[in-house]
């Protein structure tokens, strides 16, 4: 599937080349992988880390709401007292306008006031206001405008506590007061009982580090703001309200935010987080830069790779394709530079062993048909010499002058077979049927011509030899030979004997000839000669054995040919071996 | 004729001049209605709430304030600090009070606050302490000159009683002077009367002793100073700070009084006088703060009201302690502390 669609893919981009193919093929296999991890690792950092950014932040959110309530709840409980024997005496004197008796009561509860303030950081005062405003506190004595400041005041959930939203109290600080109704026993008029909380405590319980852009606010139910690191903020509504602080992403002021809150039952106030987006995704988008820079890097590795393997394994292809194409040209003597043991180098080597190899074969085959033309040119020449044809044709006479019709019928038709497997319609190859049968024409016609001083016995044991294919031409001469140089000289009753068989896959021919056989040296010479060991300049020196020989060896390879064994006085076999494993 | 004319310019000058002159009655009372109907608030800011010697002034001044129908102010830090007192002072010309009358040092800081609340058109007078450099309306209080000249009379008449030789050259009479801090200028005025009084006699002073206005730190000091120098003969307290704390709070300071030691002060309270009674303290000047308290109010009550323009300063006059009023002072100064 994946190999049909990028056909499609190469055909459709028009991209034909193996270099380009591999280049593209090398890509995608390398880069895929790398993009699908790195997208996929960097998904799973970035949902990491805002996980716990989000959790870092409702946790800091969580703690501070613990931490406000841990104070407020402590300040509810001095708030929240009992009945106090000296506010009580206080409150009645006060009432009484016994300013003598009182004294020494005030500055008790401005004593108390004081070292309750000394214990808790961030408390700014403590007061207790009558009915028509008047008041006693740590710094003594004053008067406030209690309708305006019942109006900043809301209760919490219980409803026995109340808060004030931010305001500017007696000594000019910005602060939340926490009120509580006190009933004394002694009178019938209930005092409020308050304590004001500087803002600047909100601050310290907010103090985290989220980043530089990052902030903490407190806000009260109706989205009023508490605290707010930028005070002219303070009082003013809070754009994020939204039926409450949702956690959410939101942008403000051209800044994204990530909004975590918790909500205090005790104080009835939000406590709300604004994480800097950017500052959360500084770290994601440093990893989102190593992962690009890694990417891009890795990209370039994998280009370079890409053109260096795709050059490296097409470059010899071109070349081959290239030389392919010259050696089609009939340009044989292109060779391939190769080095390295992979396919590519083993192609190219066998290209050039290929290319040897015709050469080779085309070097033997002009040799061996000049060999071949040459042979027969003086097979010809020597079957057809005026003497053998003249000698042959006067039997052929005296046979019919004799009226002896069927001999000359029959040497006729010798002499034309005898010509017509000589030149076997131009064929090099023929079959050793045929071979046998020339000789068997030969012989018959010598046996003729010589008063048939000599027999002759073919003799092929193997009948299946008879249907393979040799050289032409290649037992008549050693034949001639032993006739000539063997029976000839001899006085003796002499015999040829052609013995054809197999063995060992090998096919051998031996043409034995009880003549005058050949003295030891010279049996020494020609065999050193045929196999190579000894070289002559004289081309005619024992031509027809080295023919038949050479021609073999060019045929079948170096394990054949011929081979001369002699009794010198009492024959002469020459053994021809075709070893046709060796065979082209 | 004339009478005819005259006759006739008289009812022309009724006919012009009477409704101008309804129209300006009527917006007289209007001006006064209007005052009547404002709530004037006056603060009083003592050096400190801790300092029980200011608990008279406050007490005489709620007082006061019943009677003249207006809101009064008390507010200090509870321990005597420049700092804060002075950012209480700067809340209260935020806050836009009418008037206030405040317990200072003549130093340049408060001089600038003080002048700024009457820059804001707050109407200033000081008490007990004040700052004549600023343009503080007025100042109530004693003469602290003259106080510190009665306390020296009244420590060398102590002297003769016991028979000792104040004017012996050849043998010094050690005195420690211990004052709340240098530069405030009622204190410098008690200890420059003292001084002068003594300065022909073998009175020496061989310390003074600085308790930065604190109650504690006071004791704290005479215990330590008494402990090191026991040989003193006089000492010499320019306020009450340590007389608040009963005496067995002080037995170094009981050990010397008992050896013979002479002590002399200023300031006169419930405290002062047991002290005073168990025979630790020889003489004592006090001031009147009730009337700083209640002088001090309708003073300024009556510039804020009806412009009525104060003298500089009020002398609100001494009250000594001997032998002989002890008893009765005892029955008329009240204690401050909850027992």
């Amino acid at each position: 599937m994946f190999n049909n669609l990028f056909k499609k893919l190469f055909n459709k981009i028009e991209i034909h080349t193996i270099r380009t193919k591999l280049i593209i093929s090398f890509l995608i296999i390398g880069l895929l992988p790398i993009l699908l991890s790195g997208l996929l690792s960097f998904n799973i950092y970035r949902g990491a880390i805002n996980d716990r950014i989000s959790a870092y932040s409702q946790e800091m959110v969580n703690r501070m709401e613990r931490d406000l309530e841990d104070y407020i709840s402590e300040i509810e409980t001095f708030l929240s007292r009992e009945q106090d024997f000296y506010i009580n005496q206080f409150i009645k004197l006060t009432q009484a306008n016994d300013f003598r008796n009182n004294r020494k009561y005030a500055f008790r509860i401005w004593e108390d006031f004081n070292n309750l303030k000394q214990m808790k950081p961030g408390l700014e005062d403590i007061a207790i206001t009558f009915q028509d405003g008047r008041r006693i506190s740590s710094y003594g004595t004053y008067n406030i405008d209690l309708e305006n400041f019942r109006a900043r005041m809301y209760s919490d959930s219980s409803g026995d506590i109340s808060f004030t939203s931010p305001y500017t109290n007696y000594l000019q600080q910005e602060v939340i007061t926490i009120v509580s109704s006190y009933y004394p026993e002694i009178a019938e008029e209930n005092v409020l009982i308050s304590a004001d909380i500087d803002l600047d405590v909100l601050a310290n319980l907010t103090d985290f580090n989220l980043g530089e852009k990052s902030y903490f606010l407190i806000a009260d139910q109706n989205g009023d703001i508490i605290y707010h690191p930028n005070q002219e903020l303070i009082g003013e509504r809070s754009l994020l309200y939204n039926a409450g602080f949702p956690d959410r992403k939101l942008n403000l002021n051209g800044e994204q935010y990530i909004l975590t809150s918790t909500f205090s039952y005790a104080t009835g106030w939000y406590i709300i987080s604004m994480a800097s987006a950017d500052e959360v995704e500084a770290e994601l988008n440093y990893i989102t830069d190593i992962t690009l820079y890694m990417t891009l890097v890795v990209l370039l590795i994998i280009i370079l790779l890409t053109i260096y393997l795709s050059s490296s394994l097409s470059r010899p292809i071109q070349k081959l394709q290239e030389l392919t194409h010259r050696a089609s040209e009939n340009d044989l003597s292109v060779k391939i530079d190769t080095s390295g043991n992979d396919e590519i180098a083993e192609l190219g080597q066998s290209f050039n062993k290929m290319i040897r190899r015709i050469n080779k074969l085309m070097e033997q085959n002009v040799r061996e048909q000049k060999l071949l033309r040459k042979l027969e040119m003086e097979s010809l020449d020597n079957q057809i010499k005026p003497h053998f044809i003249y000698n042959t044709l006067d039997l052929i006479i005296g046979l019919l002058e004799n009226k002896d019709f069927d001999r000359a019928t029959h040497m006729v038709e010798a002499l034309g077979k005898f010509f017509r497997l000589s030149l076997s319609h131009g064929k090099e190859m023929v079959l050793i049927r045929n071979e046998i049968k020339h000789v068997k024409n030969y012989l018959f016609i010598q046996q003729f011509r010589h008063g048939e001083e000599y027999e002759y016995i073919i003799d092929v044991e193997d009948h299946e030899i008879m249907d393979k294919h040799i050289p032409k031409l290649i037992l008549q001469p050693i034949v001639e030979n032993a006739i000539y140089h063997g029976l000839l000289p001899s006085e003796k009753k002499g015999l040829v004997i052609v013995k054809g068989y197999r063995e060992n896959k090998n096919i051998y021919f031996k043409i034995a000839d009880n003549g005058v056989g050949i003295p030891a040296a010279k049996v020494e010479e020609i065999n050193k000669i045929l196999t190579g060991r000894l070289k002559t300049d004289d081309q005619q020196k024992y031509f027809g054995l080295r023919n038949v020989d050479q021609r073999l060896k060019l045929m079948y390879g170096g394990s054949s040919g011929l081979r001369v064994e002699s009794v010198e006085g009492e024959k002469t076999t020459v053994i021809i071996r075709i070893d046709q494993r060796g065979g082209n | 004729m004339f009478a005819q004319k005259n006759r006739l310019l008289f009812v022309l000058i009724v006919i012009i001049i009477l409704p101008a002159l309804l129209t300006s009655a009527a917006g007289a009372e209007n001006i006064q209605a209007n005052e009547n109907d404002e709530e004037i608030t006056i603060a009083y800011v003592p050096r400190s709430l801790d300092n029980p010697i200011f608990l008279d002034a406050f007490e005489h001044a709620q007082e006061k304030a019943i009677d003249l129908g207006i809101n009064i102010e008390w507010v200090a830090p509870f321990v005597y600090n420049e700092e804060a007192q002075i950012k209480i002072i700067e809340s209260l010309i935020a806050r836009k009070v009418d008037g206030m009358v405040v317990s200072v040092n003549n130093t340049p800081e408060y001089i600038d606050v003080i002048n700024r609340a009457i820059e804001a058109g707050i109407a200033v007078a000081t008490f007990d302490a004040d700052a004549p450099d600023s343009r503080r309306l007025f100042h109530i209080g004693i003469n602290n000159y003259e106080a510190g000249k009665v306390t020296a009379e009244g420590l060398l008449t102590v002297l003769e009683n016991r028979n000792i030789d104040y004017n012996q050259q050849e043998k010094k009479l050690d005195t420690m002077i211990m004052t709340g801090v240098r530069g405030a200028l009622n204190l410098d005025s008690r200890i420059e009367g003292f001084l002068d009084t003594v300065e022909a006699t073998n009175i020496r002073v061989q310390d003074i002793v600085e308790n930065q206005d604190s109650v504690n730190l006071s004791v704290e000091l005479l215990e330590q100073y008494l402990q090191q120098n026991p040989e003193i003969d006089i000492i010499f307290f320019v306020g009450g700070w340590p007389f608040y704390v009963p005496a067995e709070a002080l037995p170094n300071f009981q050990q010397w009084s008992k050896n013979g030691g002479v002590a002399v002060g200023i300031d006169i309270f419930y405290d002062a006088l047991l002290l005073q009674e168990r025979g630790l303290l020889q003489y004592l000047v006090g001031q009147d703060m009730a009337t700083m308290g209640s002088k001090g109010l309708s003073t300024l009550y009556n510039y804020i009201k009806y412009g009525a323009e104060p003298r500089e300063y009020i002398e609100t006059g001494v009250e000594v302690a001997d032998d002989d009023n002890l008893e009765r002072l005892l029955q008329t100064h009240r204690p401050w502390r909850v027992k």
